[in-house]
């Protein structure tokens, strides 16, 4: 991958989402390998969901914990914090990413510390840790399988939980071979993965100071508690002298019982396994089993500001699972570095702009299709269709009083319909002269196929249906007449009003044995005789 | 130091300001009583299973089976000689144990170490690692280790390449709910005391380290134990 293609995953200086998915979707080679791995984590969870008769009542459980979680928050978090620090552990509070940064600093100075082990934290890569650990002189390794192969290839994670699923083996051995000096390196999985165990395992033993992020935090035991399958997670859980663990407000829930339903949730959402392989939870400092100096490092960074909305709110139940992305049909043609941040996928489209505070990645929001697919997999019920379209309106407000887009065409057109619409005598005028002007451009097939000036750009991907004869109005004052003449009901049928014969064919839909004519609703009377193309 | 209290004023005013009105318990006077609030949850889930013990058993090892440990099944008198057997086909010879396993569990002819404050090289040093375990759970193949005696620090079980866990019968439960029932038994008295019983330490184990980081293939042992061996002892 070349510099210029190199992606910026900081919010604000990433191009907009279609600008920086032009080279993924340019690059079939990455297409390739993010549909593969995206495929198998499907099938896998798909599987295990289907076996598990009440999914359906630990999501809604799960939703309801997180949401009384939240809403209480403040509590929860004092009392994380008496508890955990009743138990040997010290917490730290950090507003925003450049607070944790300077703390977890001081916390490594302190420790005299120019080397740190790190367990797969995207909380540490919101806030860009480790180019600020490096420019302060501390190396910071990290362990998880994945997060080496992007560190040792200078790549970008592109998903939460795999976050090299876009690197596929033949890659991953060019990378080690050349950052570990390793000849006749096989490109077999098996050898790959065995190369980073070697790689690793004398730092797991040497380095006395390790970083992690958390996967819950319980407030009633000031416990922790982190998800994880190498094992790398509990090397730096165990042997290290210091842990610093950096987590978001939001993963605190209230109980250890809590967990019964997260835990169950969380792997068969991100990796399709019943358990992942390891779950490790601690409480402070257990004197005499894993390190002895332990610290908290609770983080906001624009969290608080998502909790005090009503419809946003929800964000925030997120345990990261990543089953948003691997069901999303936008993330499967973009891949995660298009959305310009560690937080890819229907979740990003939703986050990412919220943590910026609508600063950055306004273009977020409506990189979706809006199809629900990610509400329907979310294990803690996170409606994101929602969010989306609310966050869509708060950023076309932030846009409308920007200068220079009084003008805009789609403004414009906006406020024009928004005056038609409030009228009723200037909304059937308006039908009546749309009639008359939309036959210059309607075919003898009764679609627009395209429309003159800014129109054009909807008509590139799409036809219009040519407006019909009658109005809606019309034909009910007139079907009402006629069936009070029958003395019964005549039932109103559609074929799909969204695409013309022609344009299914264009975007090769499936065609079964010829299309299916559409009908107006004038041709619906004739009951009869199109009940057959009614299905 | 002013800077650290100044981050936990700013990030609690923040949280409150955004919280107000949907809270009832949102003040730092009341926060101690959050373990408490837990009446709306809806908890319609399996909570407990209803499977006789021995197809419950069934689904333990058949769980253990899928993700590559081995099971090997005894009767509790034949306990010591199946550790025996599973030791000696590991062909390892170097062993650590926790302290508190029955010494019958140590068979001879191998070298074991007894760890009590070991020093992390010796524990590198060996090659397996025996130990007991709080619970297991048939639905998820799910091995709990609370690292008391018998179970050992957490070191002892992350090191050694081969780990053999002895698990009884009786601490095999259906479902994962039935695992925090059984912590929750730990302790007595109102709410609050058993909170203070809840395991400091827990390590949930399902089958060996593994990954899939490399094209979604899964591939056993990456810096856990490789092997992961079970006795269930039918008690």
């Amino acid at each position: 991958m070349s510099a210029a293609d190199h992606p910026i995953l900081d919010p604000a200086l990433a191009p907009p989402f279609p600008v920086a998915a032009l080279p993924v979707l340019r690059n079939v080679q990455l297409r390739k390998n993010v549909a593969h791995a995206i495929d198998v984590i499907q099938a896998k969870r798909a599987r295990l969901v289907e076996e598990k008769t009440d999914w359906q009542a630990l999501r809604a459980a799960a939703a309801a914990i997180k949401d009384e979680t939240l809403e209480n928050l403040g509590g929860y978090l004092e009392q994380f914090e008496e508890r955990c620090t009743a138990a040997g552990g010290h917490v730290h509070w950090a507003a925003d990413a450049a607070e944790a940064r300077r703390i977890i600093l001081e916390i490594l100075r302190e420790e005299k510390a120019n080397e740190v082990i790190k367990i797969k934290t995207m909380t540490s890569a919101e806030i860009q840790l480790n180019p600020f650990l490096e420019a302060a002189g501390v190396r910071a390794y990290e362990t998880d399988l994945a997060e080496i192969i992007l560190q040792l290839g200078n790549g970008e994670p592109s998903h939460i939980v795999v976050p090299a699923l876009h690197v596929n083996r033949a890659q991953v051995r060019e990378i080690f071979a050349r950052t570990m000096g390793i000849e006749n390196l096989s490109d077999d999985p098996m050898a790959l993965t065995a190369a980073a165990r070697n790689y690793l395992r004398q730092k797991f033993l040497e380095v006395p100071t390790a970083i992690s992020g958390a996967n819950f935090l319980v407030a009633e035991t000031g416990g922790v508690a982190i998800v994880e399958s190498e094992g790398n997670g509990r090397m730096c859980l165990t042997l290290p002298r210091t842990l610093i663990t950096l987590a978001g407000i939001e993963k605190v829930v209230r109980r250890f019982q809590d967990l019964e339903v997260m835990l169950q949730l969380l792997a068969r959402s991100a990796t399709g396994e019943r358990m992942n392989p390891y779950t490790s939870l601690w409480t402070g400092v257990v004197p005499g089993d894993g390190p002895q100096n332990f610290h908290v490092v609770l983080l906001d960074n624009g969290r608080s500001s998502i909790l005090g909305r009503k419809t946003e709110r929800q964000t925030l139940r997120c345990i990261r699972c990543a089953a948003c992305m691997n069901t999303c049909p936008v993330y499967r043609q973009t891949g995660g570095h298009a959305y310009g941040s560690v937080y890819p996928g229907p979740i990003g489209a939703i986050l990412t702009p919220q943590l910026e505070q609508l600063r950055h990645a306004q273009s977020l929001p409506f990189a979706s299709s809006l199809c629900g697919a990610c509400y329907e997999v979310c294990p803690v019920k996170i409606n994101i269709p929602e969010v989306l379209i609310d966050l869509r309106a708060r950023v076309t407000d932030q846009e409308r009083h920007t200068a220079g887009k009084f003008f805009d065409p789609m403004y414009v057109g906006l406020r024009v319909a928004n005056l038609i619409f409030a009228r009723a005598w200037l909304f059937h005028f308006a039908q009546w002269a749309g009639r008359i002007g939309a036959k210059l451009v309607t075919r003898k097939d009764g679609w627009i196929h395209s429309l003159p000036s800014v129109g054009a750009k909807w008509t590139q991907t799409r036809d219009l249906r040519g407006l019909p004869a009658q109005t809606f109005h019309e034909w009910w004052a007139e079907r009402k007449t006629a069936s009070q003449q029958v003395g019964g009901s005549a039932s109103l049928r559609a074929g799909d009003p969204t695409l013309s014969p022609e344009k299914r064919r264009k975007d090769g839909a499936r065609d079964v044995g010829g299309s299916p004519p559409i009908i107006s609703p004038k041709s619906g009377e004739q009951d009869g005789a199109t009940s057959k193309e009614a299905r | 130091m002013s800077a650290v209290t100044d981050g936990r004023k700013k990030v609690l005013e923040a949280i409150r300001a955004a919280t107000a009105g949907s809270a009832s318990r949102n003040g730092g006077a009341t926060a101690g009583t959050a373990a408490e609030g837990h009446v709306d949850i809806p908890r319609d889930y399996v909570r407990r299973g209803d499977m006789a013990v021995s197809a419950r058993q069934e689904r333990f090892v058949e769980r253990l089976k899928e993700y590559d440990a081995e099971v090997m099944e005894c009767e509790p008198n034949g306990l010591a000689a199946a550790v025996a057997a599973q030791l000696a086909a590991s062909g390892r010879r170097r062993f650590v144990t926790p302290e508190g396993l029955p010494p019958e569990w140590l068979a001879p002819g191998f070298e074991w170490k007894i760890d009590g404050n070991l020093d992390i090289s010796d524990v590198e040093q060996a090659e397996g690692v025996v130990t007991a375990c709080f619970c297991g759970v048939a639905d998820s193949g799910t091995i709990v280790l609370h690292h008391g005696p018998a179970e050992g620090r957490r070191v002892i079980t992350l090191l050694p390449d081969w780990h053999l866990c002895v698990v009884r019968a009786s601490q095999v439960v259906e479902t994962l709910p039935e695992y925090f029932d059984r912590c929750r038994e730990q302790g007595t008295g109102n709410r609050e005391q058993r909170a203070r019983k809840l395991p400091k330490l827990v390590t949930w184990i399902s089958g060996p380290s593994a990954t899939a980081d490399i094209e979604m293939t899964r591939i056993k042992g990456v810096h856990g134990p490789r092997f992961l061996n079970v006795i269930l002892v039918k008690d």
